[in-house]
């Protein structure tokens, strides 16, 4: 499929070249990818499919700047993720990635608009203006009214919204999503996703997702697939 | 919201346990307040006692007596500004043998001078001076048995067998701490004229005056070389010095009690670090999606030792809360009463309060560092897999 | 019943929060046995040097020997009272005693003095004091200037070693010749020389402290009292020995055991807690393990006592640790003031079955306290929660 822009002359957002991870149990090495070849352009909304065990969710890792490779290059805005270390890696997250979680993760003894404020507490926004663009995030996901509730007072669905708010609230290049409707019912399921081809859409946001729903995979602009630490 | 809100917030998560641990790590504090509170009673007296007043006795042992005339001798000695004598009596009143008070001897015109740290209103001065019988009588004391002045009283005597007759004619307080408030003074004349011949014109011991602390050494120094051909020698000191090795005689129980307080210290560390540690293990999961977003290890340890400081500050205060009160007016009372002597003002000082405190924010953050080390040294991928 | 096995295996699998529990309730244990080790020790270093069938004589009123002052001519008086035993050759068998403390010098400091218990006594002091015998060097010579110590106080003071000097007086000097060992009692912490010899240095002529006699048997201890304080002009009181010795630790022992009562409460209160914290973590994480014991079948009560043997096992750790490490106490010397004689005394940690066996019971208990409600909260759980995850 080509990408939903239009334009097949976008930049590369993303670029994984033989790309390699391995895994050590005991003194086996488990090669989980080998050989990876990839380029996601900037705007796409990807969907990585492929049964358990097929390293879509390391792939994803990789992305992320959770993990690095065993071997093989990794550019992301240009960047060599591989190069990094942890903490420099730590800190390209806070600014370049926005993450959604299938269980939402988060912190219970947190208010929404508190949980949504997190990650800019990594910045060196003032505490007011914090507070105010936590909320802009929470209008954009539709849940400015529930700012002060707790996530043991909201819904599954509204749950991962305010995720979504708190992924956004940065302003990242790039959303992560692994499995965003695997806890949720096909109602709140298929809003999320709405939610997400709006970020895409509208915002202009790049989102890598994984996931096992069909109808999620339907929603993204390219689908791949994964078997085996292979693109297939 | 910052590092204090969110820690703050943290300690929501499992309230029952967060109740708990405060509770135990008061419980730990306020052992700790009192036992430091009694060593602090006992120190008090050495602190507060006088470097510029000296103690006299005889070389060997306190036991035995001087020669009267030594007072006059040490009168005349270059830097002496003021003499007076003792003599211990030993009494007990009737009845009541097992509670012990002291009783003394002593010149009262010549001793309230010496001490100008006693207070007694002046015309209960006139008529204790006045009065062969009269006695001076400490506040405490006179709480103690329900005595006013006025009252007629009769002491069994341990040392000086027979039943003396006193009349309390005045009660004193001390202005300073380390005078206690629980002892008999009465007129050295009338003991002396009551015994038989050959155990008169005997004293215990010669307090004197000198200008300034700098000079007691000296002065002491002085006062045992003019005694030392003699038959009788002497030994002189500052009364801060005197107290100071009296110390030294209950060291090991000083000693002991200061181990005891560690031990105290160490328990409420297990405690809280125990408590710190649980919450850390599961919070694995979470912990790896605040690295995901971009929060580094250290921020991770900082969580951990806000919440650790959070509930020792709490812990700390509320120990100190209740003890102030408990130990003021409830333990403090009985010790002043039962252990008198040993213990003339047993209070919370504000002292030991800031070291309580300072010890619970301290101790908290220490017993933090090996579940902050362990949330720092989490693999982002791994922590996000584990549930829980 | 749920096999002990699962209990100690959950112990073992959470290793860091197990000995922190049970390290906070081995220091209650170990404080707790080392208290009571030390007043054990007290009653029986002050309460030891009195012997069933003696009576001690004081001056009336004295209510120490420290205070009590007896003029020698009393001794044969007292000698001959009805009730005193004789022996083989008629002898009546008693001791007069002249009791002083004296100052001397620390060793290793720089003159810093305390207070040492200095007895004079008579020339058949060893064969009457029958429990006290000689265990280094030999006695000191009659009439001389010569002196024993007791075995606590070799090498606490300078001049307390055989062969050393130290000063009664200006001018006059003794020499430690021998070390005795008295049974533990408070003896070991005296200086004994000659009665004469301590009258001439303390100025004391012709006066004794107390006079010490053997009876025929305890029941003749009335009697022997009745002679004793009849004579008002005499001025005497009679105890039995071993009373007077118990008075003589009251005041020390009320202040040790009150300090320590209070301490060990406050401790005890926080290790309780810590095992309380404890138990119910493990109640918590193990949720969907009690869930699925119950699906399986056993009963409420049956968890109930399982996780309440786990809170006793985990105590007992901790109670055994701290008694055993309590045992190292034996080793350590105890000197302090003693409040009626004004000099320095010397006490030991003396062990018993019976503390140990009590320390190691208190630590069951408190697994007990500490495990009872999350216990209770066990037993709740239901066999649902096997299936949640």
């Amino acid at each position: 499929m080509s990408d939903a822009s239009g334009t097949s002359s976008a930049p590369a957002l993303i670029r994984l070249m033989k790309v390699g991870k391995s895994y050590f149990r005991g003194r086996e090495p488990i090669e989980v990818l080998t050989d990876l070849d990839l380029e996601m352009p900037e705007g796409a909304f990807e969907a990585l499919m492929g049964p358990s065990g097929s390293g879509k969710s390391t792939l994803l890792n990789l992305i992320a700047g959770l993990d690095s490779p065993t071997s093989g290059t990794i550019l992301v805005s240009g960047q060599d993720l591989g190069r990094m270390s942890d903490a420099e890696r730590a800190k390209w997250r806070s600014q370049n990635v926005g993450f959604i979680f299938q269980t939402y993760n988060l912190l219970p003894v947190l208010t929404a608009v508190e949980n949504v404020e997190l990650p800019l507490l990594l910045t060196s926004v003032a505490s007011k203006e914090r507070r105010k663009r936590a909320l802009t995030a929470l209008r954009i996901v539709g849940l400015e009214d529930r700012a002060s509730h707790r996530p043991d007072q909201l819904s599954g669905g509204q749950q991962q919204r305010v995720a979504i708010a708190r992924a956004i609230v940065t302003d990242p290049k790039i959303i992560v999503a692994d499995e965003p409707t695997g806890d949720l019912d096909r109602v709140s399921a298929d809003a999320i996703l709405d939610l997400l081809v709006n970020l895409n859409q509208e915002l202009k946001k790049t989102i890598v997702m994984v996931t096992h729903d069909q109808r999620a995979a339907d929603r993204a602009t390219i689908v791949r697939r994964l078997d085996k630490g292979q693109l297939t | 919201m910052n590092l204090a809100t969110i820690a703050i917030k943290n300690t929501r998560r499992n309230l029952f346990r967060t109740v708990l641990t405060i509770f135990g790590v008061a419980v730990a504090m306020l052992a700790f307040l009192l036992l430091r509170t009694v060593l602090s009673a006992w120190l008090v007296g050495v602190e507060y006692s006088a470097k510029d007043r000296l103690a006299t006795r005889h070389k060997i042992t306190f036991i035995m007596t001087l020669p009267k005339r030594y007072v006059e001798d040490v009168r005349q000695v270059p830097g002496v500004t003021a003499v007076t004598w003792f003599n211990w009596f030993g009494g007990k009143l009737p009845g009541k043998e097992d509670q012990f008070f002291g009783t003394m001897a002593v010149d009262i015109k010549s001793f309230l001078d010496v001490y100008d740290e006693i207070y007694v209103p002046p015309e209960q001065k006139a008529n204790v001076l006045a009065d062969r019988r009269g006695a001076i009588v400490g506040a405490s004391l006179a709480r103690q048995f329900g005595w006013k002045v006025g009252d007629h009283i009769t002491l069994d005597g341990t040392i000086f067998p027979g039943q003396w007759e006193f009349n309390v004619d005045g009660i004193y307080t001390a202005t300073k701490k380390s005078i206690d408030q629980s002892s008999l003074y009465f007129h050295w004349d009338y003991l002396n004229e009551s015994l038989p011949e050959i155990q008169r014109e005997q004293v215990g011991w010669i307090a004197s005056k000198v200008p300034d602390a700098g000079q007691a050494a000296t002065v002491a120094k002085r006062i045992d070389t003019l005694f030392e051909p003699r038959d009788i020698q002497t030994l002189s000191m500052s009364e801060r010095a005197m107290n100071t090795s009296f110390l030294g005689m209950i060291s090991t129980l000083l000693d002991a009690m200061q181990i005891v307080s560690f031990v105290i210290l160490l328990i409420m560390m297990l405690i809280l670090g125990n408590t710190i540690a649980m919450g850390v293990r599961e919070r694995t999961h979470e912990y790896g999606v605040l690295r995901a977003i971009g929060f580094m290890p250290k921020h991770l340890s900082a969580f951990v030792v806000a919440e650790a400081t959070v509930l020792g500050l709490l812990g700390g205060a509320l120990g100190v809360a209740i003890g102030i009160p408990l130990i003021n007016q409830g333990v403090g009372r009985f010790m002043e009463e039962s252990f008198t002597g040993l213990f003339p003002y047993f209070r919370v000082l504000e002292r030991d309060v800031f070291i309580v405190m300072g010890l619970s924010v301290g101790l908290a953050v220490i017993a933090a560092i090996i579940p902050a080390y362990n949330a720092s040294k989490l693999h982002v991928v791994d922590a996000l897999r584990k549930f829980g | 019943m749920i096999p002990v096995a699962y209990n100690i295996r959950s112990l073992a699998v959470r290793k860091a929060t197990t000995i922190a529990t049970a390290t906070g309730i081995a220091l209650v244990v170990a404080v707790l046995a080392s208290s009571q080790m030390l007043s054990n020790g007290i009653r029986n270093t002050l309460g030891k040097a009195g012997q069933p069938g003696r009576a001690i004589v004081l001056r009336k009123g004295a209510d120490t020997e420290m205070s009590s002052n007896l003029e020698n001519r009393m001794l044969n008086l007292i000698l001959a009272a009805p009730g005193v035993k004789r022996d083989s050759s008629g002898q009546p068998r008693g001791v007069g005693e002249l009791l002083v403390v004296l100052a001397l010098e620390k060793p290793g400091t720089s003159g810093q003095m305390s207070n040492v218990a200095l007895r004079g006594v008579s020339d058949n002091v060893f064969q009457f004091r029958d429990q006290v015998k000689i265990v280094a060097g030999r006695p000191a010579k009659p009439g001389s200037h010569e002196v024993v110590i007791g075995q606590r106080l070799r090498g606490q003071f300078k001049g307390l070693d055989i062969g050393q000097k130290f000063e009664l007086k200006k001018n006059l000097n003794v020499e430690t010749v021998g070390v005795f060992a008295g049974n533990g009692s408070s003896s070991e912490s005296e200086v004994w020389g000659d009665v004469d010899l301590v009258r001439s240095a303390f100025g004391r002529d012709a006066m004794l402290s107390s006079v010490i006699v053997e009876l025929e048997s305890p029941a003749k201890f009335d009697a022997f009292k009745v002679a004793m304080e009849r004579d008002k002009q005499l001025g005497l009181q009679a105890f039995p020995e071993i009373q007077y010795y118990e008075q003589q630790s009251e005041g020390t022992a009320k202040l040790v055991t009150w300090l320590t009562g209070v301490v060990v409460f406050f401790f005890s209160v926080g290790a309780i807690i810590g095992a309380t914290i404890t138990m119910y973590a493990a109640v918590a994480h193990r949720k969907r393990e009690i869930g699925t014991l119950r699906a399986l079948g056993f009963s409420r009560t049956t968890i109930l006592f399982s996780f309440l043997l786990e809170a006793v096992l985990l105590a007992l750790l901790g109670g055994v640790t701290g008694a055993l490490a309590s045992l190292g106490m034996g080793f350590v010397k105890f000197s302090m003031m003693n409040m009626t004689s004004w000099s320095e005394i010397s006490f030991s940690f003396d062990p018993t079955p019976g503390i140990l066996a009590s320390a190691v019971l208190l630590g069951g208990m408190m697994g007990v306290l500490g495990g009872v409600f999350p216990a209770f909260r066990a037993s709740r759980v239901s066999a649902v929660e096997a299936m949640r995850d």
